[in-house]
């Protein structure tokens, strides 16, 4: 066994993890530059464009590197998204750690002060999301309804999001708060962590507010009114983006229109396409993605209306991947899109006018194959008494067997989810049985629910209950409706009456592309399901981030004698709270210095600033500004609304874009930062590798420092 | 032609503690495991070297396990320790280093070891009296009928271990479920023996922490696509669900002789006889109104599906550790074969449900009487989740030694302190019959004692990892921490807080002085006090048995060490 130390001032396996993570700068934000690794060995090379496959392709041997990869895969199993801030910020805290240990600071101060530290943002920026109903609407109605939106922000306190200045300024005069969080009550969850300090009981101003604006249809209490208010907050809101191309007689003109809608609070003109919007709006300029995703969501809607199921499911979606057609053939098709070999393909010319039965395997459809779990007997010997000649070998028996019972229950189309045996295969074809192999778990479901089939293990299982009935098949036909013929594999279609699945016939020329684009595609349908499992997104495009800086920044100027009676009461322990104190300030903006470059890197690799420098400077303005404004996510909120938030100032561009919202996940993108904290502190406490095996004497004869054996 | 060999001769080591090499390899053990303690305590990367999985922990069952130690003698050490360790899972760490600092300190006393024996036996005997005597000022007694205390408990463990990445929240949560999870396996109607139940930990790995939960029953992870829900299960007449439990393997393959060969005609398959046998034994359970078959193993998917057609559950892949535990919550009697299917052998279950849980699907066997649970514990990552379940299991191991002797000792040091301070006070206090009767001098006697409180320190001061001060006080004989950079303050009583505990607070002047590196520690005048407080919100306690234990198994190995003189090592 051998011992190695490995914590100096300067730790070995923070050193590696920053300088791991120093390749994914570039898969940071919106605009992505992808990635060749090359291998040298082979000359082989693959094009990545996410965290995940960056560290698939790399050979990490190290503890910390292996660490890392578990990370990386953990969140990738859990959430798909969120795996370049996990990544990039796993790098800059790993810096961050080194520097505050270059200071000498203890170890155990920075560990507690980072996560509590990680763990009060967290509940802060809890007041930057938006319930998923609020945010259909807004997106939905501003770009389908625009002038009806518009009096609705004004009058209408119960959208307080949509105009918090509303609830901002009337809030002030009546009791003139630290600072409000303005954000609609059903979404309110304040953090009580350091409440007491700049919280003024604000939901029982929204309490007051709510009794004010509730009574819609009543036209004297339709607009704030008969105060002071009203007029400050419209003024103020001639500042919104929503305002600023309105008159005031359109204004007072759409009045009357709004009520009709808004008494029936339920009655959304496009609720249907609320999920389109939300696509749109987390696709974070994955364009290709969004309008897949978006007829998905119509589809699932549909259907939702029809039969009450979920409205979005994950579990019916599939993709097949075309390699040779152009980018613009990409679409989705309901039903089960697969590719076949052309002789398979011929066999369909058969099922014209018949009606298809289909037969689900849930093992591999081979002779040799057994059900996991059955141990097969090596020592049997068979003796033959009376060998005939007409007898055949033992594997044509099995064929033939087999066939026997495919024809029998006029089985025309078997999916099976393993692998299936190539003479087998060949019989099927000139009895015009098509089978398909490695069909996932869910499409077998799929087909299983709608033609009521049962999956088989064996085929000797087979009774008539388990064929289902019902099925089409045909070859697919792109949107130009031409059918396909990618040289040997031909893509058709397998349809049911009724089923929910979907395919997402991804197609590109460019084969090295193929990846990338699966993956995009798998990135933002996820982000969609998470946002609908959380309920709520967060505001995107930096907004979480600034609303963190600017809470440490408040953490750290926070009084000493204050932080010093919470440590003990936080940390239960007098353990771990004696040193904390005195290196707070400094620990914390170790961890606000890792959202800062987060900031910087997104806003380069964007081109909205020409250099680091120039972000940072963007942000501490921001920044500075939030801070004087008093109430730092009511400065954001605003500046989320305007677009401008780290847009570089205020372009000529800004206008034009401000169509497209953009939002997060709340519940990944928070457990990216505290999985990429974790892991820092992990490897940061960590002072010895113990190693064990064969490598141990390698490692002893390497003469590296501080190399022990017992 | 065979040939023969001469065998080695062996290789024989006199004095093996006075070698060099021991010293050095101690000191190294020592080092590594005082680095652990604690929950300030350093983890450490265990792996192979070549990629693949790291292990990173600070606990001692895991290192211990880990390290392949040459030295004979370290060896002796380390399987002192992991035995302590398998009995009572807590305080190994504490067992262990204590161990290397008693060898490392008696042997620089020049006092002949069979003295050293002889005296250090009878500190441990005042140390044992102390501890399970009413006047034992470092003891609080647990009260079972308020959680207080028991959170308190369960809370240190889990506080102790760095290596889980638990937050106070999570901390808060996880505690109050292994708090309920215990609660569930205590039989509510208790007999003459009552046997506790048992808590089955479910692994749900890459979730919050907070996404645990304790739920009663048994959960059994299934894949089955054909598992709809709403279940339909066959009842019996009281509306009870009549359950098999298998565990013998369904899948219909034959038990492998291992030699020999099987002779069959052609013609027969001994796969299909197999199978027909199983149908029968399917028929079987249908005729006696089974509603849930549960196999250890694999269950055939004709039979299954079989099974399935007559509206009997089945659930295959359960695995060994379930079946005992299941077997107790069901009353049913494990089938081991077959051909014989007794009617006695069927349990029964109050309800059985589908639980979905983060991608994965359980099959939850609800019972009448629960005295079974599962915890289904989640944590980000996998080395943190491993880490997590070894300290779960800690916590409802000491739990569990808790009920038995509803004693706690004082965490964070104070017990180590306050024992050493009584020690040393008792030890000037000696009459000189007792000396004769160890047939020492008081001399000998005060120099090993002193070794032996030095050696209780240094525990205490192995909590502390960053620079910074360990003071104790001449009043409770509690255990400090001052942070790095107040050492040259004048008056202590600016700069501490609490004491390790928590129990006191700067409240009084308690006389503080430095724990390291005084040779002549003033003796406090009379025993140290018992503290005013009794509780306190936030105490740091300590396993009792586990803690009494490992103070006897440290004393005993590190007096068996002392005593050996040769080492015969075989080298063939």
């Amino acid at each position: 066994m051998a011992f190695r130390d490995v914590n100096a001032r300067r730790h070995i396996g923070l050193q590696q993890l920053s300088s791991v993570a120093l390749a994914g700068r570039t898969l940071l934000g919106p605009m992505k530059s992808c990635k060749f690794i090359v291998d040298e060995s082979t000359n082989q090379s693959t094009l990545i464009g996410s965290a995940v496959r960056l560290i698939e392709s790399l050979d990490l041997t190290s503890a910390a590197g292996q660490l890392l990869n578990e990370t990386i895969q953990a969140q990738n199993k859990e959430f798909k998204t969120g795996l370049s801030t996990l990544f990039f910020l796993i790098g800059a805290w790993s810096n961050a750690v080194l520097e505050c240990l270059q200071q000498n600071i203890p170890v155990s101060a920075i560990v507690s002060v980072m996560s509590e530290g990680l763990n009060s943002c967290c509940e802060r920026v809890q007041c930057l999301q938006i319930p998923i109903h609020d945010v259909n609407k807004e997106l939905c109605c501003s770009s389908v309804r625009p002038n009806t939106f518009k009096s609705k922000t004004c009058q209408l306190g119960h959208d307080s999001l949509l105009n918090p200045q509303v609830f901002l300024y009337f809030h002030k005069d009546i009791s003139a708060p630290e600072e409000v969080i303005p954000i609609s009550s059903c979404s309110y969850q304040e953090d009580d962590c350091n409440s007491n300090k700049w919280l003024v009981s604000p939901l029982a101003g929204f309490d007051s507010i709510d009794s004010l604006v509730k009574p819609v249809g009543d036209k004297s209490t339709s607009v704030i009114s008969g105060s002071g208010v009203t007029t400050s907050s419209c003024n103020k809101l001639t500042h919104s983006r929503y305002f600023s191309t309105l008159g005031k007689s359109h204004f007072s003109s759409q009045q009357g229109n709004f009520q009709g809608y808004l008494s029936g609070h339920s009655v959304d003109p496009c609720e249907c396409y609320g999920l389109g919007h939300l696509a749109m709006a987390l696709s974070h300029g994955n364009q290709a993605s969004v309008k897949l995703l978006q007829s998905i969501v119509v589809y699932q809607q549909e259907r939702a209306e029809c039969s009450g199921s979920s409205q979005f499911n994950i579990a019916e979606i599939v993709t097949c991947c075309l390699l040779g057609l152009p980018e613009s053939y990409s679409c989705v098709s309901p039903g089960f899109v697969t590719l076949v070999s052309s002789e398979q393909a011929a066999v369909i010319k058969h099922f014209k006018d018949k009606p298809i039965r289909i037969l689900l395997m849930d093992g591999d459809l081979t002779e040799q194959y057994r059900h996991l779990g059955f141990n097969r007997l090596c020592n049997v010997r068979t003796i033959l008494e009376h060998p005939s000649l007409w007898e055949g070998r033992a594997g044509d028996l099995w064929l033939s067997s087999m066939l026997d019972i495919l024809i029998n229950f006029e089985v025309n189309l078997v999916l099976v989810k393993g692998n299936v045996c190539k003479n087998l295969m060949e019989r099927c074809i000139a009895n015009s049985i098509l089978v398909i192999g490695f069909v996932t778990r869910n499409v077998l479901r799929a087909f299983g629910e709608v033609t009521s089939a049962q999956p088989v293990t064996y085929l000797t299982q087979l009774n008539a209950s388990c064929v289902g009935s019902g099925v089409q098949v045909e070859l697919w036909k792109a949107c130009d409706g031409r059918a396909m013929d990618l040289g040997e594999l031909v893509p058709v279609r397998i349809k049911v009456q009724g089923i929910p699945l979907l395919t997402a016939v991804l197609t590109t020329a460019v084969a090295s592309k193929m990846q990338l684009i699966e993956d995009q595609f798998w990135t933002l349908v996820y982000r969609l399901h998470h946002a609908l499992n959380d309920k709520n997104v967060f505001l995107g495009g930096g907004a979480v981030e600034l609303l963190c800086l600017s809470h440490i920044q408040m953490l750290a100027e926070q009084p000493l004698q204050l932080a010093n009676k919470n440590a003990v009461k936080e940390f239960h322990n007098p353990w771990l709270a004696a040193s904390v104190t005195e290196y707070k300030s400094v620990v914390l903006q170790a961890l606000a210095s890792g959202w800062k470059q987060y900031l910087s890197v997104v806003m380069c690799n964007t081109a909205k600033a020409a250099s680091e420098l120039e972000a940072c400077t963007t942000v501490d303005h921001h920044l500075k500004k939030a801070a004087d404004c008093g109430s730092p996510s009511a400065y954001i909120l605003k500046e989320f609304r305007r677009g401008g938030l780290l847009r570089g100032g205020s372009g000529p561009f800004a206008d034009q874009r401000e169509g497209l919202k953009v939002y997060d996940n709340v519940t990944a993108k928070t457990e990216a930062w505290r999985r990429a904290l974790d892991l820092v502190l992990l490897v940061l406490q960590t002072d010895a590798e113990i190693i064990t095996g064969p490598k141990r004497n390698q490692l002893l004869n390497s003469h590296m420092s501080r190399t022990f054996c017992i | 032609m065979s040939r023969l060999e001469a065998k080695k001769p062996p290789l024989f080591i006199s004095e093996p503690l006075t070698r060099d090499t021991l010293s050095q390899s101690l000191s190294l053990l020592s080092g590594i495991l005082k680095s652990c303690y604690g929950p300030a305590g350093r983890l450490k990367h265990l792996h192979n070297g070549v990629g693949g999985y790291v292990c990173t922990t600070s606990q001692s069952s895991a290192i211990l396990g880990h390290l392949s130690v040459s030295h004979p003698v370290l060896r002796v050490l380390m399987a002192s320790v992991q035995n302590h360790i398998s009995r009572f899972s807590d305080c190994g760490l504490f067992t262990a280093i204590l161990c290397c600092s008693l060898i490392e300190n008696f042997k620089s006393l020049n006092i002949a070891s069979c003295t050293v024996i002889k005296i250090s036996k009878h500190l441990l005997s005042l140390c044992m009296d102390y501890l399970k005597s009413e006047a034992c000022g470092c003891r609080v007694s647990v009260d079972f009928s308020s959680v207080e205390t028991l959170l308190c408990l369960v809370r240190s463990v889990l506080t102790s271990k760095p290596a889980c990445m638990l937050n106070k929240p999570e901390v808060d949560h996880l505690t109050m479920l292994i708090l309920k999870a215990f609660m569930f396996t205590i039989p509510c109607c208790v007999e003459t023996n009552a046997v506790l139940g048992k808590c089955l930990i479910v692994p749900v790995k890459g979730r919050r922490v907070v996404d645990s939960t304790v739920l009663p029953g048994l959960l059994i992870e299934t894949t089955e696509i054909q598992l709809a829900e709403p279940l339909t299960i066959k009842r019996t007449c009281s509306s009870m669900i009549k359950i098999a439990l298998f565990s013998v393997s369904m899948s219909g393959d034959l038990f492998n002789p291992e030699e020999g060969t099987i002779t069959v005609h052609h013609g027969i398959s001994l796969e299909m006889s197999e199978l027909n046998q199983l149908l029968n034994v399917g028929k079987q359970l249908i005729n006696d109104e089974v509603g849930l078959v549960v196999c250890q193993k694999v269950i055939h998917p004709s039979l299954k599906q079989y099974l399935k057609e007559n509206h009997v559950i089945t659930v295959d892949r359960a695995g060994l550790s379930l079946m005992e535990p299941m077997s107790r919550m069901t009353g049913s009697k494990p089938i081991a074969s077959i051909r014989s299917l007794s009617p006695g052998c069927y349990g029964s279950l109050k309800d059985v449900c589908i639980e979905s849980f983060a991608s994965k699907h359980f099959v939850h066997l609800i019972p009448n009487d629960t005295v079974v649970c599962s915890l289904m514990l989640c944590n980000r990552n996998e080395t943190a989740w491993d880490e997590l379940k070894r300290i779960c299991e800690t916590a409802e191991h000491v739990l569990q030694l808790t009920i038995k002797e509803p004693l706690a000792l004082l965490g964070g040091g104070c017990t180590e302190t306050h024992l050493a301070s009584y020690i040393r006070q008792k030890s000037y206090s000696l009459s000189t019959s007792s000396f004769k009767e160890i047939d020492c001098s008081r001399t000998q006697y005060q120099l090993v004692a002193d070794g032996f409180c030095r050696s209780l320190e240094s525990v205490a001061c192995s909590l502390n990892h960053d620079d910074g001060e360990i003071l104790t006080d001449m009043f409770y004989g509690h255990c400090w921490f001052v942070p790095s950079g107040f050492s040259s303050v004048s008056n202590w009583s600016d700069v501490v807080s609490k004491c390790g505990c928590g129990i006191n607070g700067n409240t009084e002047n308690l006389n503080w002085r430095l724990l390291q590196g005084q040779f002549g520690c003033p003796i406090a005048q009379g025993c140290p006090k018992e503290p005013s407080v009794k509780f306190a919100d936030f105490l740091t306690l300590d396993c009792f048995a586990a803690k009494c234990n490992g103070l006897q198994v440290a004393l005993e190995t590190a007096n068996l060490i002392l005593d050996l003189s040769y080492v015969i090592e075989d080298q063939n």
